[in-house]
């Protein structure tokens, strides 16, 4: 079995934001970076797909060279091998071109499983892993929450609006988008992490990989405008309760309309 | 020179942090509270990540990896809970390191590896109630009895006692020669007829941590438990304790970080005078205060733990580390207190823990006063 997992690293969120220069991004300097949190997901899902099937595990970054210090994090989590696209202008790339990229390396590959996130947590387009299967000509299976393989057929759950889930099955090979819940990210363990060093960490140029041109691009990018703050609720305790419910059917997904 | 921590420092950072916020922290209160060691969480799972043998080569179940490494683990640890930091420091530097420096190479695979793989866990015990500060004061007896030796006598405030399977043991085995010569170290397990656990103190601060007594009462033990050569306790205990200061430099570390961020985050939301507390000077300059004694202590920690893993002395690097550290880390939490002013003083916020649990790292593995002596005469003689 040959999996290939696709991970992006992004600002921790916590992190304070300013627009940069060109007003088309986030400042990049002074954040501190990690991997994006539904790619943990899936570096998790392939590593236990690996253990589980004997499989071989690529694990795929494109970006600066600071990147390699978040597959760092996977191969000690278990990856086999990293594949990192040296880009320095990752960040203005739109969904096409990364899609693209990914799907030139993986078209030679012949991989089984492909593993991405479900969306990035600062760009948040949601369109790369379905591009890679589409330009791939493979099926996609997105946000999935459940992942079970049983020979050539995997059966996984999708979370749909509003709680409800999907049960899907697709026969390899095939993508799938991780979303949160689809399991619990292990830690990179001691010997791992001073196994990962000798792992083979391959550098290729974006230019060796990149053959498409842009179709989106970013035009401005602004904060959003300051919100008032909380709102406060009067009345008795009967009057608070009913408003309060009113607001959780409304504005959120806490209870069923 | 080169300020940057590896690659694989970084991940043992992020890895060790993620683990302490997510599963350590959320306990660390109420632990306090109960005065509850959780085996469990505070070490059987440290074991599971490797942290239990970190510094030691994979041929003995350990990862490795450098002091430095050792050094943010007990740091991460301690930042959210100083008595997980100390459980971690006592096995590795005072109970299993003795074994790895001075061990055969069958105590190695005997005692060490289990250890270093985080299935048994290791205490030291050379204090008594009459050898602190002056450990060539002591009393506990060995007498050689054919292929054994007979132990005899009390020790006292010994972190992981009770827990720990495995003991490193000073005991005095020739009455008649100089006060620090006739002292040699054992290898004792628990369990041993004749060992027994006496009372558990009651502590001011690192509650989650259990210190006891350990009591010895006729207890054989194998003559291959002896550690090290006859005679040589002392400088068995004295090399110990020299990495064991870094372990200790570093919860000390951790705990004066926790309590800077907490500070920091507290004065940046706290308004007085309808603004955050930490737009006035009075304020922000003592989180500027702390912020650089806690950077200097950290410097001296990592320069500490370099030279240790370099094979360059270090006795004097880290008694300067340790006295520094646990310094700032006793001001760098009393300042925290003042910064959350009432909040702070009490056990809603985790400052007032966090200045009770400082307070230790001033005392144990050489008092302060005893590290300025070991400074003070190197630098004198
Ligand atoms: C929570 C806790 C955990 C501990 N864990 C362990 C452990 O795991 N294993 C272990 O063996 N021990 C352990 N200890 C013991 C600890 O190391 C000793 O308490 C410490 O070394 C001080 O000894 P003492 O308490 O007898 O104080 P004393 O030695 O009696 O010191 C009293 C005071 O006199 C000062 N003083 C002593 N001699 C001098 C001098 N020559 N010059 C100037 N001042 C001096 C001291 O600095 C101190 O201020 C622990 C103690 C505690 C409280």
């Amino acid at each position: 079995m040959k999996i290939l997992v696709c991970i992006k690293q992004v600002p921790d969120m916590e992190s304070r934001f300013k627009v940069d220069s060109a007003g088309t991004w986030y400042d990049t300097t002074e954040l501190v970076w990690r991997m994006n949190e539904y790619d943990e997901y899936g570096v998790e899902q392939a590593v236990q797909l690996k253990e589980q099937t004997g499989g071989d595990l690529t694990v795929l970054c494109i970006g600066p060279d600071r990147v390699k210090e978040t597959m760092k994090k996977a191969l000690a989590m278990g990856c086999d091998r990293g594949a990192h696209v040296n880009d320095p202008d990752y960040a203005t790339r739109d969904p096409f071109e990364i899609g693209a990229i990914i799907a030139e390396y993986a078209s030679d590959k012949g991989f089984d499983v492909i593993f991405t996130g479900m969306q990035s947590q600062d760009r948040g387009s949601a369109q790369v892993g379905v591009l890679v299967s589409e330009l791939l000509g493979i099926p996609a299976v997105t946000t999935i929450v459940d992942f079970v393989l049983e020979g050539s057929t995997v059966n996984v759950k999708r979370e749909l609006e509003g709680g409800i889930k999907a049960k899907v099955s697709v026969t390899l090979p095939a993508l799938f988008t991780c979303q949160l819940g689809l399991n619990t990210p292990r830690y990179p363990t001691l010997p791992n992490i001073m196994k990962a060093k000798k792992k083979e960490l391959l550098s290729i140029p974006v230019q060796d990989l990149l053959k498409v041109a842009f179709r989106l691009e970013t035009v401005s990018m602004q904060l959003p405008e300051k919100k008032g703050g909380g709102l406060v609720l009067e009345g008795d305790a009967g009057e608070l309760a009913d408003k309060l419910i009113t607001i959780l059917k409304e504005k959120t997904g806490v209870l069923a309309k | 020179m080169n300020f940057d921590l590896t690659e694989e420092q970084k991940l043992i950072k992020d890895m060790v942090r993620e683990f302490a916020e997510n599963e350590i922290a959320p306990s660390a209160s109420e632990r306090d509270e109960e005065e509850r060691f959780d085996r469990g969480l505070m070490f059987d799972k440290l074991g599971e990540l490797g942290l239990t043998g970190i510094v030691f080569p994979e041929e003995y179940g350990g990862a490795g990896a450098d002091y430095i490494s050792y050094a943010i683990a007990v740091e991460e640890l301690s930042r959210v809970c100083a008595s997980t930091g100390v459980t971690l420091s006592a096995h590795l530097s005072l109970g299993s390191n003795p074994i790895y420096l001075f061990g055969t190479e069958t105590q190695k695979q005997k005692f060490l590896t289990p250890m270093a793989k985080g299935e048994k866990m290791g205490a030291f015990g050379l204090t008594e109630p009459a050898a602190g500060s002056d450990a060539g004061g002591t009393k506990t007896t060995a007498r050689r009895e054919g292929d054994s030796w007979i132990l005899n006598g009390t020790k006292i405030f010994i972190t992981n006692a009770g827990e720990a399977e495995i003991y490193v043991v000073m005991a005095r085995t020739d009455k008649d020669a100089q006060k620090h010569h006739g002292i040699s170290a054992f290898i004792v397990e628990k369990g041993t007829p004749g060992f027994s656990f006496g009372k558990k103190e009651k502590k001011m601060g690192i509650r989650s941590s259990p210190t006891m007594e350990l009591v010895f009462e006729n207890c054989q033990i194998p003559a291959d438990n002896m550690l090290g050569k006859e005679g040589e306790g002392f400088k068995v205990a004295m090399k110990t304790l020299d990495g064991g200061r870094i372990g200790i430099a570093a919860q000390a570390l951790g705990i004066a970080q926790g309590a800077l961020e907490a500070a920091v985050n507290y004065a940046k939301e706290r308004k007085q005078f309808d603004n955050p507390i930490a737009s006035f000077q009075g304020i922000m300059f003592q989180l500027a205060d702390m912020a650089c004694m806690v950077e200097s202590a950290r410097l001296l920690v990592y320069q500490a733990a370099y030279k240790a893993s370099n094979g360059q002395s270090y006795t004097q690097a880290s008694a300067m580390a340790k006295l520094v550290a646990s310094e700032t880390a006793m001001k760098v939490s009393t300042q925290a207190v003042q910064v959350l002013g009432g909040y702070g003083y009490t056990r809603e916020f985790p400052v007032e823990r966090m200045m009770r649990d400082a307070k230790i790292t001033e005392i144990y593995e050489g008092t302060s006063e005893i590290q300025r002596l070991v400074i003070g005469t190197n630098l004198t003689r």
